[in-house]
């Protein structure tokens, strides 16, 4: 070549490569970054199928003070002291288990935890005690469990 | 060639000669007879060129490998081949895949006896899995330079143990379900990410049809192309890595009047083929201790497959694949066990969910990942446990032990409750 090729480096900018091989590298790299985010949303499902968390239980009449009543399709136990009531959560705080109704309270068939009547854990590997979960009355004199709102153990909804 | 060979030969030459002619377009070379022809087949044979033309007499020993590896790639391979017969038969939806395995079970020719071979393979691979690692450990050939096959491998059995666990769910009964449930929980207790996994990996809050599509795919598809892709990187830096591990101490016959070279750039000229290669090229015919891959190499692997189907088949043939009630989500078993490569896991999440389900099994996982970088004692290569590797051998011998121990315990001695029972 005729024409002298002019030192980048010692005009101190960039070379026009150099900054084309960023600038793609930077396009290539983060189109790969944001196919593996999208494809992330993409599993994480929008709807599910499963029973809804807000549900219906009857009317108080249908627990008679006394009662410890575990509605296993909800996986709550319904608990009525007089004019309290309560639902307790039957799914085992361990591993997903279904505990049953116990004479001390509840207990897991999988893994051997025990909890007493109010859910605190007595024994076995169960990390935290079972969640209460809100009641309300409905419009229609029924009552509501909202499993998404848990409350206080010991919270109880007068009726 | 002389000028009369380029004439075209006649129609019915060409006719007659035609099975001939198909026959070596396929096969360049007839069934070798002398060593040329053994290193041609090898080379130009492309299920062949897998296999190096010649390997070390040590890769041949019987007792030295085991055959394990071999064995898990075969029981992979049967995996594969009655996964996708079970496939033709199987639907992955709540209300019909329990149906479907009665199906198999009473109408579909042989469907029971896939499903065994299915079952029983995938309980094998897990194990020689298992058992291929350890031979690797005792005789130390996770060393340089083949500390990334190591890692490979260990990459390898976490997905054989992913398959299972995803196959585990696919026949939708009482075992399956509790046993997914139970396994998903845990992925649950990872810091951070762990309910954000289990939400992804069902693709809902519980067990149900999501999980079970989910599972479905992972299984027939995902995990078995990502398994592939694997597995042919961990063969293939076999022969990078220089083979299989061997005794360091290599006889160099002087006084036979054969020297084996060494690599000196400047003095010779050598194919860049050879300096890629570093420092397992071997120049001119040294003695090395090496015999023919053919027939020597390929009829040990015959033996390997042959032992493997049959003890495959005849376990089938004697032991059905268990299958439970169907699911019922309000009645777990009691106890509600995973499958018995679990059970030590299991066992551990017994005492506590995050150090036993995660904290631990993370730890022995990066302590194997990490093996070939904290052990670096160059000695005791390519021997069955080296006194010059005491320290590391013990270390995992009694990691490994520790496991059986925890998997016997939560096999045979964990009743109702996961309370201590006695098994006799």
């Amino acid at each position: 070549m005729a024409v002298p090729k002019p030192d980048p480096q010692a005009s101190g900018q960039m070379p026009r490569r150099s900054l084309l091989a960023w600038f793609s590298s930077i396009g290539l790299f983060g189109s790969a970054a944001l196919a593996v985010i999208s494809n992330l949303v993409f599993f994480k499902p929008r709807v599910t199928y499963s029973p809804s968390a807000r549900f219906s239980i009857g009317k108080p009449d249908e627990f008679p003070p006394g009662t410890r009543i575990a509605r296993e399709v909800d996986r709550v136990c319904v608990v009525r002291d007089g004019n309290r009531m309560a639902a307790i959560s039957t799914t085992c705080t361990h591993l997903g288990c279904i505990v049953a109704i116990s004479d001390t309270g509840f207990a897991c068939p999988c893994h051997g935890s025990h909890y007493d009547q109010d859910g605190a854990v007595t024994g076995g590997p169960a990390p935290k005690a079972l969640p209460w979960f809100k009641v309300t009355l409905a419009p229609n004199g029924e009552l509501e469990v909202d499993k998404n709102s848990p409350v206080e153990p010991g919270t109880y909804f007068t009726v | 060639m002389s000028a009369p060979a380029t004439k075209s030969p006649g129609l019915w030459t060409s006719v007659r000669e035609l099975p001939s002619n198909v026959w070596s377009s396929i096969f360049r070379h007839p069934l070798p007879s002398n060593d040329l022809e053994r290193s041609q087949t090898s080379f130009t044979n492309f299920f062949l060129h897998l296999h190096p033309v010649k390997v070390h007499r040590n890769t041949l020993r019987p007792v030295y490998t085991l055959g394990l590896g071999l064995i898990s790639l075969f029981l992979f391979l049967i995996l594969v081949v009655t996964g996708v017969l079970l496939m033709f038969y199987y639907v992955p939806s709540t209300t019909q895949a329990y149906d479907r395995m009665l199906d198999l079970r009473g109408t579909v020719a042989f469907g029971i006896f896939l499903r065994n071979m299915h079952r029983w393979s995938a309980h094998g691979m897990v194990a020689m899995v298992f058992l291929h690692m350890c031979r690797v450990f005792f005789t130390g050939a996770y060393k340089k330079p083949r500390e990334f096959n190591w890692i490979i491998g260990v990459v390898l059995l976490l997905l054989t143990l992913f398959m299972s666990f995803t196959g585990y769910l696919l026949p939708w009964d009482q075992l399956a379900f509790w046993a997914i449930t139970v396994g998903t929980s845990i992925a649950g207790y990872a810091p951070l990410v762990g309910s954000q996994i289990k939400f992804l990996l069902l693709g809902d809050t519980v067990v149900g049809q999501e999980a079970l599509l989910r599972f479905y795919v992972l299984h027939v598809a995902v995990l078995p192309a990502i398994l592939s892709v694997i597995v042919a990187i961990h063969f293939w830096r076999i022969r990078k890595d220089g083979g299989l591990s061997r005794p360091e101490t290599v006889p160099a016959k002087t006084d036979s009047g054969v020297v084996q070279l060494r690599i000196e750039p400047g003095k010779r000229v050598f194919g860049l083929q050879g300096f890629v290669r570093g420092p397992f090229t071997k120049i001119g015919n040294v003695p090395d201790d090496s015999v023919y891959s053919w027939p020597n190499l390929l009829m040990a692997e015959l033996f390997v497959f042959v032992l493997t189907v049959s003890i495959i088949l005849v376990v089938s043939l004697a032991f059905n694949a268990p299958l439970e009630q169907p699911v019922n989500v309000m009645h777990p078993p009691n106890p509600a066990k995973a499958p018995w490569y679990f059970l030590g896991l299991q066992e551990m999440v017994s005492y506590s969910a995050f150090w036993g389900g995660i904290g631990v099994p993370t730890l022995f996982v990066v302590l194997l990942l990490f093996a070939p970088f904290i052990d670096r004692n160059p000695q005791g290569t390519g021997r069955w446990f080296a006194r010059e590797r005491l320290l590391a051998n013990t270390i995992f011998m009694s990691l490994a032990v520790l496991n059986v121990i925890f998997i016997i315990i939560g096999t045979f001695f964990r009743g109702p409750n996961w309370t201590f029972v006695s098994p006799f």
